[in-house]
């Protein structure tokens, strides 16, 4: 068991590092301007507050709490955007590519013909983005602490392990998403943008439903259970929400292979 | 127990029939060769065969195991290579990589001794291989976990003629072994050099089933001869020419006589030039199975013979391979 997943992991790793490494430096660069930022006067707070609620959602910003505090700052710089948003792009791309881009080139056929289930081969394969959401969340995270130490600001180091803890299961839903796209369409360029526009669309679906007083709708969202304001900010951590994420994952996952086990390749 | 055994098996993409009603029974320990033009549906029915399409009808075992049951196809699959034509790999692992993981996956037997034989440069990223080594690395795979049965959907494109040789060579090697090998082609010189059986698939239907000799006495060769002076068809009044034409000097016909009184009758004329080759597959099924088949197939029958150019890709194709006659 679990040979495809280190293979494939193995493959991937040096991509996940090299990223790591990207958003390591950014974070350090984002963390270095924050004294600069606390000390220009320029009253962040008041632009937040003149901003429409659902950008300030977006922000991650709906409850009262101040940029200019370390916290605050990194919640919305950093985790807010990147790893919200953007890192959920990323691995719901990533995954579209997961079984679309072997059928796609002919791979699939090679390892189909060995001894292999196409459960085993959707599960394992979905596994092998674990080890690159674990590398992100340590390198960046331990970066953000070491940083933030570096220019005098301290930061609850429970809440910053916490933030990166409960990204690990929203992650892989958004990667749950990209998977299932992957098995449906044998287009690997469009599951992949699928993957990419479903996950945009599901933030924003959570952002303006939390607005227009639907909240129901962006419940279906796998942003909705991860708050990394909340985490930060407010020291709260939805664990009930990464219960929920890890199970959407599992469905996700399931519906995945029960579905490339019908369909012709 | 039969290696391969397919029943009414059919298999539509849509409205677009690609096997219809396919009965094959592959023996233990024959190379049997799978013969059919381009898009005849040769590579639907290995890819039935092996599970990544499942019939619209009809039944398929290996290795006495049925192909539409996954638990069952994956026994068999223990015991079972698989060489595609054009084999997808990934780009960004080295063949030595590669190897290590089907050798997980399946087993090893035999990767070193295959490697001594086929050479693909293992220590390189695969996103360098040319065309051959792809296909070099794929003999390895197919055949390192010393498989009992072995499905090739055209196995030797990409290779150069040296190494199909070697490849033939090693071919007979495993059928000595007493391995079953299912050889699809749509070459008839390769199919006879290394199958003891044939089956001749066309749109999708089994059109003849036999041995290969029986198929070479019957398929003839092409000749093209060129003497001094003028011919008349009556300089061609021989056993075994058929579809005979002539231009002045030139004539050019297929033959499926005696060599000896070919040639014996040829010694009557000044000879300028003279080309044997094997049929091409398309001259094969005009001449035997294509001439009742339907009127399309005639009809591209009368093309053949105005023009030989313009018998079409598949024709062109066999030719390639036809370099021994």
């Amino acid at each position: 068991m679990l040979e495809i997943v280190r293979y494939e992991a193995e493959r991937r790793i040096t991509g996940s590092l090299v990223l790591s490494v990207l958003l390591a430096a950014m974070s350090l660069l984002f963390v270095a301007l924050f004294p600069s930022i606390t000390t220009s006067g320029a009253d962040l707070d008041a632009y937040m507050e003149s901003l429409p609620p659902a950008m300030r959602a977006a922000f991650g910003a709906s409850g009262a709490f101040s940029i200019t505090t370390i916290e605050g700052f990194l919640a919305v710089e950093l985790y807010q955007f990147f790893w919200l948003l953007m890192l959920g792009i990323y691995l719901a791309y990533q995954a579209g590519g997961l079984i679309a881009g072997d059928v796609e080139r002919d791979r699939m056929d090679v390892l189909l013909a060995a001894p292999v289930s196409r459960r085993r081969v959707v599960v394992e394969k979905f596994l092998s983005l674990v080890p690159g959401v674990l590398a992100l969340n340590l390198v960046v995270g331990a970066v953000v602490y070491v940083t933030v130490a570096a220019i005098g600001e301290s930061i609850a180091i429970a809440d910053l392990a916490m933030v990166h803890l409960l990204s690990i299961p929203y992650l892989l839903a958004c990667g749950g998403i990209g998977l299932l796209l992957s098995v449906a369409v044998s287009d690997s360029d469009i599951a992949k943008r699928g993957g990419l526009g479903a996950i945009f669309g599901l933030f924003l679906l959570d952002t303006v439903s939390q607005s227009a007083d639907i909240g129901w709708l962006g419940a279906m969202s796998p942003t909705r259970y991860y708050d990394p304001t909340g985490v930060l900010v407010g020291g709260e951590y939805d664990l009930a929400g990464a219960a929920i994420l890890l199970a959407m994952t599992a469905a996700l996952v399931a519906v995945s292979a029960w579905w490339f086990r019908r369909r012709d390749v | 127990m039969s290696a391969i055994e397919t029943t009414g098996l059919t298999k539509y993409y849509g409205d677009t029939r690609a096997v219809a009603d396919l009965d094959l029974t592959v023996r233990e320990g024959e190379v049997f060769g799978f013969l059919g033009p381009n898009g005849a549906g040769k590579t639907t029915t290995i890819r039935t065969l092996l599970g990544f399409l499942s019939p619209t009808d009809g039944s398929a075992t290996v290795l006495g195991r049925d192909a539409t049951d996954e638990a069952e196809l994956i026994e068999a699959k223990r015991h079972i290579g698989y060489l595609p034509s054009d084999p997808g790999f990934d780009d960004g692992v080295t063949g030595r990589r590669l190897i290590r993981y089907h050798a997980e996956l399946k087993g090893d037997e035999r990767s070193a001794e295959l490697l001594e034989q086929f050479d693909p440069p293992v220590e390189r990223e695969i996103g360098e291989y040319s065309r051959g080594n792809k296909q070099k690395l794929a003999i390895v795979l197919a055949f390192m976990h010393d498989p009992d049965l072995v499905v090739m959907d055209e196995p030797t494109s990409g290779l150069d003629p040296l190494m199909q040789d070697r490849f033939y060579e090693f071919v007979r090697g495993e059928r000595d072994r007493g391995k079953t090998m299912f050889f699809s082609s749509h070459i008839l010189s390769e199919v006879r050099k290394v199958c003891d059986r044939v089956g001749i698939i066309r749109d999708g239907s089994l059109v003849a089933l036999e041995g290969v000799e029986e198929l070479l006495d019957r398929s003839g060769k092409r000749v093209r001869v060129s003497v001094e002076g003028a011919l008349d068809a009556d300089d061609f009044d021989l056993a075994g020419v058929g579809d005979l034409e002539l231009r002045d000097g030139d004539a050019s016909f297929v033959f499926t006589g005696e060599y000896d009184d070919l040639l014996g009758h040829l010694q009557g004329y000044s000879i300028r030039d003279l080309e044997i080759e094997e049929a091409p597959l398309e001259d094969v099924f005009m001449q035997f199975y294509g001439g009742t088949d339907s009127p399309a197939v005639s009809a591209r029958a009368e093309a053949a013979g105005e023009s030989r150019g313009d018998v079409g890709e598949t024709a062109a194709e066999s030719q390639e391979g036809d370099g021994d006659a």
